[in-house]
């Protein structure tokens, strides 16, 4: 375990890019909400929702990828196991999905104590991740942060041991599966039950449990693929 | 005692054979040379013995076990790779922290020592060190770590004379106090021939000389003189190189020991042409190779 934690020290010697840049973007979005408030006019009066939040995804897998393409390859050279190095992401990626998603609660409970940064807006307290208390908001930021992290190091693993011919392969199959299941689901009109069943699932399912599920299907491809990559 | 071992490994590539049935032993506590042209399969078997490619047949050991993902072995290797790639937000100080913390035997009073003897400045970062800065990183990388097992790969790429004659010094001077079982894999023979102890020649993936430093030394010796008298003296003996120029012909033989005659020339064969003749008559084309 202490190896482990070796290594998570070693991937945060980046910190900036796991931690520090994500809660720039973070303090950055009512800036960016009054901004677009501001061009939209009129159209921005009275309670209204800002939909910055995918902006904080960006932001946070390019550390992950330079964590699979830059500093695995430097660890492995330095005697590090493929499961040691796989553990490790797997906490840094956890620590800070949690330490942002406090980040995005303490936000969220300044937007409310200001009347929504004095306009009505919401930025952080959407309607769709419900008014829960402070714990369960917690893990409904989390999530989604978890899961997007997990797509960067899968796609930093797959550049790893496959380089360009692997992403590209990994784009084009994802769109194909995707556009497969969409087709599926519009000729077998399975739409409206899809849209049913997510609408009665409640956020703690829909934003924490069902990400972290994909998310850890995601770590086991990773995972799969890992163990023959080389440096 | 042995700390790597391989039985009749095979690493291919498709149809290619980047190494072909090698079986050699690394003894312990001892500076081996790792020697061979571009191509010969020198990488591929630091990589393999370091877990990080895989062998596609034979046995190998290090420490006794297999390397792969073995982190008793592992954290008893250090591997410095030729043109090693740093991460690019790392500076100086982070890659040699980062080797502190893997390291029990790392000696940060030695590493802060080798970087004021190559001049190199812990701040700055990484990606924006010259070829030759970023060789004397991994070079203080692998003499700090003081790694059981050392692996350096042709770490001198961009490092000038001085430079890579302080390397040399340095390595020599720390393995005498620290001793440790290092390997060396280089093009430079002539410069770590004092250096080494055991060699391990590979060609097209197959070990051609695997023999202590000390009796390679001696087991070479160009004869020069008259042709008549030179093909007599050479008759018996296995013949590495000749050339003629006129009535003059000058052999390169291994096993003719001390043995000299009247009217002949003896020169010793230093280490590099051993190794250029043994490789030259493996019978593969002299021409730039692609290292694998």
């Amino acid at each position: 375990m202490s190896r482990v934690l070796d290594v998570v020290r070693i991937q945060l010697v980046h910190w900036p890019a796991l931690l520090g840049y994500p809660l720039l973007a973070l303090a950055a979005m009512p800036l960016l909400g009054w901004g677009i408030d501001v061009s939209n006019g009129e159209g921005a009066l009275g309670a209204h929702e800002i939909y910055l939040l995918p902006a904080l995804w960006g932001v946070i897998a390019p550390a992950h990828l330079q964590t699979m393409t830059q500093v695995f390859p430097f660890t492995l050279g330095l005697g590090v196991t493929r499961r040691t190095f796989a553990a490790a992401t797997a906490l840094v990626v956890l620590g800070q999905a949690l330490f942002v998603g406090l980040g995005l609660v303490a936000l969220d409970v300044v937007e409310r104590l200001t009347g929504g940064w004095g306009r009505e807006a919401q930025i952080f307290g959407l309607d769709v991740l419900g008014q829960s208390n402070p714990l369960v908001l917690w893990f409904v930021y989390s999530g989604p942060l978890v899961a997007v992290s997990a797509i960067a190091v899968l796609a930093g693993v797959v550049f790893q041991r496959w380089r360009l011919t692997g992403i590209y392969l990994a784009i084009f199959g994802s769109v194909a599966v995707l556009v497969a299941v969409g087709v599926l689901a519009k000729t077998q009109s399975w739409g409206p039950a899809i849209g049913g069943f997510l609408d009665g699932q409640p956020p703690l399912a829909l934003f924490t449990a069902y990400p972290v599920v994909f998310a850890l299907a995601l770590g086991g491809a990773g995972w799969l693929v890992l163990r023959r990559a080389t440096a | 005692m042995n700390v790597v071992r391989t039985v009749g490994v095979s690493r291919r590539y498709g149809p290619l054979a980047a190494l072909d049935g090698v079986s050699v032993e690394l003894a312990e506590n001892t500076i081996h040379g790792l020697l061979g042209r571009n191509g010969a399969g020198k990488t591929t078997l630091m990589r393999i013995l370091t877990g990080q490619d895989f062998e596609t047949g034979g046995t190998v050991e290090v420490f006794g076990q297999h390397p792969y993902e073995n982190a008793d072995v592992l954290s008893r290797v250090c591997f410095i790779k030729e043109s090693q790639r740093y991460p690019e937000k790392f500076r100086v100080k982070h890659a040699l922290r980062a080797a502190e913390l893997l390291y029990p035997n790392w000696d940060n009073a030695y590493a802060t020592a080798l970087l004021a003897d190559f001049a190199i400045p812990s701040g700055p970062l990484l990606g924006k060190l010259s070829r030759g800065q970023l060789s004397a990183v991994g070079v203080i990388i692998g003499l700090a770590s003081r790694a059981p097992l050392t692996l350096f790969d042709e770490p001198y790429l961009g490092l000038d004379a001085v430079a890579r004659q302080l390397f040399y010094d340095r390595l020599l001077a720390d393995y005498a106090e620290n001793p440790r079982t290092i390997v060396l894999s280089t093009h430079l023979i002539d410069e770590v021939s004092d250096l080494i102890e055991h060699v391990v020649l590979l060609d097209r993936g197959k070990v051609l000389i695997d023999a202590d430093a000390e009796s390679l030394r001696g087991e070479a010796i160009a004869v020069t003189g008259p042709a008549d008298a030179v093909e007599r003296f050479a008759a018996g003996y296995e013949e590495l190189h000749r050339e003629r120029i006129g009535g003059s012909l000058r052999v390169t033989l291994t096993g003719a020991g001390h043995r000299h005659e009247p009217g002949l020339d003896f020169e010793p064969v230093s280490l590099q042409q051993l190794v250029v003749r043994t490789t030259q008559r493996n019978g593969r084309p002299v021409a730039a190779g692609k290292e694998s």
